[in-house]
């Protein structure tokens, strides 16, 4: 029972800000969409006008097939769930859970049925009493994701539901948020600023900055072949190293712009004297013992976490090694780094935009 | 000055104000309560030798305060209700629209508290004429007071829109209300007792109302309880204890009301917390 959105050529404006430039999507019937972005992108704002809480400037926004222009927020048929989880203050649980079903006209014992239908899915059945200020913040976002699925809508739009979680509770919900989405089947928009939650649940991750779709692809696709330096630098964590370079003499290989302009093969040709940026995550820059090493690297700080040690070396720029083996290495110590070809990523300088 | 002292200085400080503007609530009821000579005794006494309550329902029937109270009562309803059914639908506006518009009608609004009620009775006196209101004077009063009490109403109300969270509204609005029940079913009962508490302190206020009062009605059996008191004041007045005892009587259901809502009033003035 779940529908497609199809949103072409949105645009929105506030005034004289441009806050969606030309947005197309299309979001698949079942599929689970992250929007993500940095703060001010634009994200919010096209949930909020998939919903209808926002009216659009310009384009055509559909639903299930349906043109939504016009279309108040309560015939659209979709349930959202706020960052602020926006449990009404004055009502019980089981009120909250029966809102929307009690303005559908459902009667009143078989609104009951599903309320507790919903609260034992959600591990909500002894709280149906409470009111919401006696509930924790996560039983609260408990309620806010049951009042959206009492409704089985046609889409469930998501706008930062973890954000207001502990880390312990937000890695367990990203779970449990991702189980009921594929029991329920139901089409899933999901607007988040954090990369891993969008990485991490959705089978469609949006790109967005500055009101514009900067890429789109699954959660690898973005990872393994970003299409611009931001894609790269937002995408995967920690963030990829950035390192501008020259093009050497022979087009197969780069000169870093790092303390003795280290020189790594490509493994591809490329304009001999072109200005790149290249892009390097830390993961893929792999701790050598002696040997044929493609860089030499004096460590700055060690940081480890148990399963991994975070290296970040004494060279401008800084940058950073992800070693998953037990190291003994200390500050003032050097490196050696090997790097596969096949995971150097080349970006345009000026437009960022990848080569 | 150490500082465990300062707490106690500042409440030292706020009984002593406290007294201050009570001790003529407290002399009222003394001296209504005291024999015509007892009143200018000197040096005064605090309380009555022979307390005699009986000037109640004798100044009760020799005013007529029954009609007096009655057009009180009549004015202060009047003024409530428009100002309630009013004000809170331009609180409203104000608190969930932003532009310069609004910014503008806000401060027209505060414009309106600015002017004194002696300033305006004048040009409302003539507006009222013109157009016959006068024939209707408690209406006409009615009028007058609630577009003095708005202002403030409005501005107090719309604090109290600002701290439901627009959030709320939307939620209501995507699970499938209109723009209009959302307001009544969502904003309305969270904003209730900030509602309450302002129509309260309007009803207080309009219930002493006096400037519009005197003016505008004539006709003593239309005038509320403040116009009547004044018409107690003559040159000579020297029935202290009568006019102490019509006074007791009008004040004393205000000051019921606030004693017994006091916890509400304060906390719905103070509390913006919906948790």
């Amino acid at each position: 029972m779940s529908a497609q959105i199809e949103l072409s050529n949105i645009e929105k404006h506030y005034g004289a800000f441009h806050a969606l430039k030309n947005v197309s999507l299309t979001i698949e019937k079942g599929s689970f969409v992250a929007l993500v972005g940095p703060s001010g992108c634009g994200k919010s704002t096209l949930l909020r006008s998939i919903a209808g809480l926002e009216t659009i400037s310009g384009g055509t926004l559909k639903i299930a097939g349906a043109v939504m222009t016009g279309v108040p927020p309560r015939k659209r048929d979709v349930a959202m769930v706020f960052q602020s989880y926006a449990l009404y203050p004055h009502m019980t649980v089981e009120e909250n859970l029966t809102y929307s079903l009690r303005l559908h006209g459902v009667g009143k014992a078989e609104a009951k049925a599903k309320a507790a239908e919903v609260a034992a899915t959600t591990g909500l059945s002894a709280l149906l009493k409470r009111y919401p200020r006696e509930l924790s913040g996560g039983q609260r976002q408990r309620v806010a994701m049951g009042r959206a699925i009492i409704r089985n809508p046609k889409a469930f739009l998501f706008d930062e539901p973890l954000s207001n979680l502990d880390a312990a509770l937000r890695v367990h919900m990203r779970k449990e948020i991702r189980a009921l989405h594929d029991r329920l089947g139901a089409t899933s928009v999901y607007v988040t600023h954090d990369q891993i939650e969008a990485m991490t649940m959705a089978d469609h991750v949006v790109v967005m900055r500055d009101g514009v779709i900067e890429q789109q692809g699954s959660p690898l696709e973005l990872y393994d072949t970003p299409v611009s330096k931001f894609v790269a630098g937002f995408i995967g964590s920690p963030a990829m190293n950035f390192v501008p370079g020259t093009i050497a003499a022979d087009g197969q290989s780069v000169r870093l712009e790092l303390e003795g302009n280290p020189v790594l093969p490509l493994g591809r040709t490329m304009e001999v004297g072109r200005q790149v940026m290249v892009g390097l995550r830390p993961e893929h820059l792999v701790i050598a013992e002696g040997g044929d090493v493609a860089l030499q690297l004096p460590v700055a700080v060690v940081e480890s976490t148990g399963s991994m040690t975070y290296v970040a070396t004494n060279t401008t720029p800084e940058l950073t090694v992800v070693e998953t083996r037990r190291t003994h290495l200390q500050a003032g110590n050097t490196i050696g780094i090997t790097i596969d070809p096949g995971h150097i990523h080349m970006f345009d300088p000026t437009t960022g935009l990848a080569i | 000055m150490t500082r465990p002292y300062v707490p106690w200085l500042l409440l030292g400080l706020a009984l002593a104000l406290a007294a201050v503007y009570l001790f003529p609530l407290y002399w009222m009821y003394v001296t209504s309560l005291k024999t015509g000579s007892e009143i200018f005794a000197n040096p005064p006494t605090f309380w009555p030798m022979a307390p005699d309550p009986s000037i109640y329902p004798a100044v009760w029937t020799r005013r007529t305060m029954g009609t007096f109270m009655w057009n009180s009562v009549l004015i202060a309803s009047g003024v409530t209700a428009i100002t309630v059914v009013l004000g809170t639908g331009c609180a409203y506006v104000l608190a969930r629209y932003r532009s310069a518009w609004i910014d503008f009608g806000l401060f027209l609004i505060l414009m309106l508290q600015v002017l004194p009620a002696s300033v305006m009775i004048t040009p409302l006196f003539v507006g009222f004429n013109q157009i016959g209101l006068l024939n209707y004077p408690r209406t006409a009063v009615v009028l007058a007071a609630a577009a003095k009490a708005m202002p403030f109403f409005v501005v107090l109300v719309r604090a109290t829109f600002m701290s439901v969270p627009r959030e709320l509204e939307e939620a209501a609005l995507v699970d499938g209300n209109s723009r209009v029940g959302a307001f009544f079913s969502i904003v309305l009962p969270l904003a209730r007792n900030g509602i309450l508490v302002c129509a309260i302190l309007t009803f207080m206020s309009a219930f002493g109302e006096y400037i519009y009062s005197k003016s505008i009605i004539q006709d003593t059996s239309l005038q509320p309880a403040s116009v009547g008191l004044s018409g107690f004041l003559g040159p000579n007045s020297t029935d202290w204890n009568s006019i102490m005892a019509y006074s007791a009587i009008y004040v004393t259901p205000i000051l019921a009301v606030f004693v017994l809502l006091q916890r509400r009033i304060v906390s719905g003035l103070t509390s913006g917390a919906l948790k």
